[in-house]
């Protein structure tokens, strides 16, 4: 009886599979991501500096790239909604979205001939690390199975960006799908005792935690357990085997 | 006489949920209060409500009581338990001795972990709308006395509550899909494990207690629970001007 569609496409699967966020080949990923969805088009954006800047990761076709320009421009937007509320912006038809909402936005949209645009957030609870933009074409529809297609692509970027993958730092090969699910309290409470113990966000708590568990072959469950209880300690001077600049900082 | 006192008590139980729906409501606050509810109407030690992600997987969402230990049997259930199973077939799973070899057989690592917990019975009831099922309501009893018919049928009504609840609350435009709706109480329910994280190593103190004082304060100053904790963790709230949990912090602050 249950119409759950809980597993993603083929296509996106395949996808995901091969899909590398530091891939030389300029847009390429972006191109791929739009062909796995069936969308008009696909823009990647992170969150970068002090400010927390969207900056443009890439972008298929050029609609995209400008559609995220405009965004960044105006201050409006899908995207800066999906980011400030950390939830999934869906508006495949812009024509119904009432002027108000985005005053600026929607006549520039209009020009540029975008239709309709969903937003997916990339990050875990009060981690914020980019948006994911998904063009929608003139059919004006978005259906479950993209929208749960387009949900494990922001989950697997994510990951991507916690590994690093935006500042070319080494990632595990084959990382990106990655530990999407950490589906136990302990390892978000762990993360925000990490972020106060090293005084850093807590993306990049979360990232040590992962580091170290990897590093050491366990569980992230059974680290995070540990840290919880206390038997563990990230606070060290930052040249410890837990470091993961390797006692640079 | 019983069963008046409680049917007056569930009238007041739907009319808190309604009148809390007008606001502009936090759907984790409400859902924390209708699990402790289920504690309170029907003779169960503990219950929790469950979540599907993106993914299909059951995440913890609210609970009676906060306590770790609790949370993580919710959490066990991501891949297996009496609430996997009502997830994916839609129908509710009643009076499931978690003493007998049949639980031990389907679910190797719940059921021995229910029991070390204290629990002797689980039930699961799904959260359904129309036909989609989103998740799942979860009964512990410590005793072995079986929840009749009745009992089951108020815990349908009171996941439906719950269904209602998560479904009902206002995305950014209203029109769209109840998955956002879905994956929104989702992030929320992270921001909060985050922010426990967070105000126990700076009070040093455990979770749970951490939790205890975050929602005291929380309730006392009238503060929706996600925003609250958003605001701690972007540094626009002073966590200092929270009292700290009793036995706490010989150093409150860093």
């Amino acid at each position: 009886m249950a119409e759950r569609s809980q597993v993603i496409s083929d296509g996106m699967a395949d996808l995901l599979r091969s899909l590398r966020l530091e891939d030389g080949g300029g847009d390429a990923p972006a191109a791929a991501c739009a062909r796995a969805l069936g969308a008009a088009g696909v823009a990647v954006s992170v969150l970068v500096g002090e400010d927390r800047v969207a900056e443009l990761l890439w972008s298929h076709p050029a609609a995209s790239e400008r559609f995220e320009n405009l965004q960044f421009t105006v201050g409006e937007g899908p995207g800066p909604d999906a980011l400030r509320a950390g939830v999934p912006v869906v508006e495949p038809d812009l024509d119904r979205v009432r002027p108000e909402r985005w005053p600026a936005l929607l006549p520039g949209a209009r020009e540029l001939g975008v239709h309709g645009v969903c937003c997916f957030p990339l990050g875990v609870g009060a981690i914020r690390l980019g948006v994911l933009t998904v063009l929608c074409d003139e059919k004006r529809h978005f259906s479950d199975q993209q929208f749960d297609d387009a949900q494990a692509l922001a989950a697997a970027l994510t990951c991507a960006v916690l590994n690093g993958g935006l500042t070319g730092a080494p990632s595990t090969p084959g990382a990106l799908p990655g530990p999407v699910g950490l589906n136990r309290a302990a390892v978000h409470q762990a993360t925000g005792m990490i972020s106060v113990q090293l005084g850093v966000p807590l993306a990049e708590a979360l990232l040590r935690l992962r580091a170290h568990a990897y590093g050491s072959g366990l569980d992230i469950g059974e680290v995070a357990a540990e840290v919880v209880t206390r038997t563990l300690r990230f606070d060290d001077d930052g040249t410890g085997p837990n470091s993961p600049d390797r006692g640079k900082g | 006489m019983i069963v008046m006192a409680r049917e007056r008590r569930l009238a007041e139980v739907f009319v808190e949920v309604a009148d809390s729906l007008i606001d502009d409501f936090d759907v984790i606050d409400l859902l924390q209060r209708l699990s402790a509810r289920c504690v309170e109407l029907l003779d169960v030690a503990a219950a929790g409500i469950m979540l599907a992600d993106a993914h299909g997987e059951l995440q913890t969402i609210a609970a009676s009581d906060e306590h770790t230990h609790l949370l993580e049997l919710f959490a066990l259930q991501h891949d297996q338990g009496p609430c996997v199973e009502c997830y994916r077939s839609g129908a509710a799973r009643s009076n499931i001795d978690l003493t007998g070899p049949e639980a031990a057989a389907a679910w190797p690592s719940f059921a021995p972990r229910a029991r070390a917990t204290g629990y002797l019975t689980t039930h699961a009831v799904p959260l359904r709308l129309r036909h989609r099922v989103v998740g799942a309501l979860n009964l512990f009893q410590t005793g072995p006395v079986p929840l009749g018919d009745d009992d089951i049928a108020l815990a349908q009504a009171l996941a439906d509550v719950a269904t209602i609840t998560i479904l009902q609350q206002r995305t950014l435009e209203q029109a769209y899909v109840d998955k956002s709706q879905v994956e929104h109480a989702l992030a929320s329910r992270v921001r909060i494990e985050q922010v426990k994280g967070i105000l126990a190593e700076r009070w040093n103190s455990g979770v749970d207690e951490a939790f205890a004082a975050f929602r005291a304060y929380a309730r006392a100053h009238h503060l929706r629970l996600a925003d609250f904790a958003s605001r701690i963790i972007d540094g626009s709230f002073d966590t200092a001007t929270i009292p700290g949990p009793r036995p706490a912090a010989r150093e409150p602050r860093d």
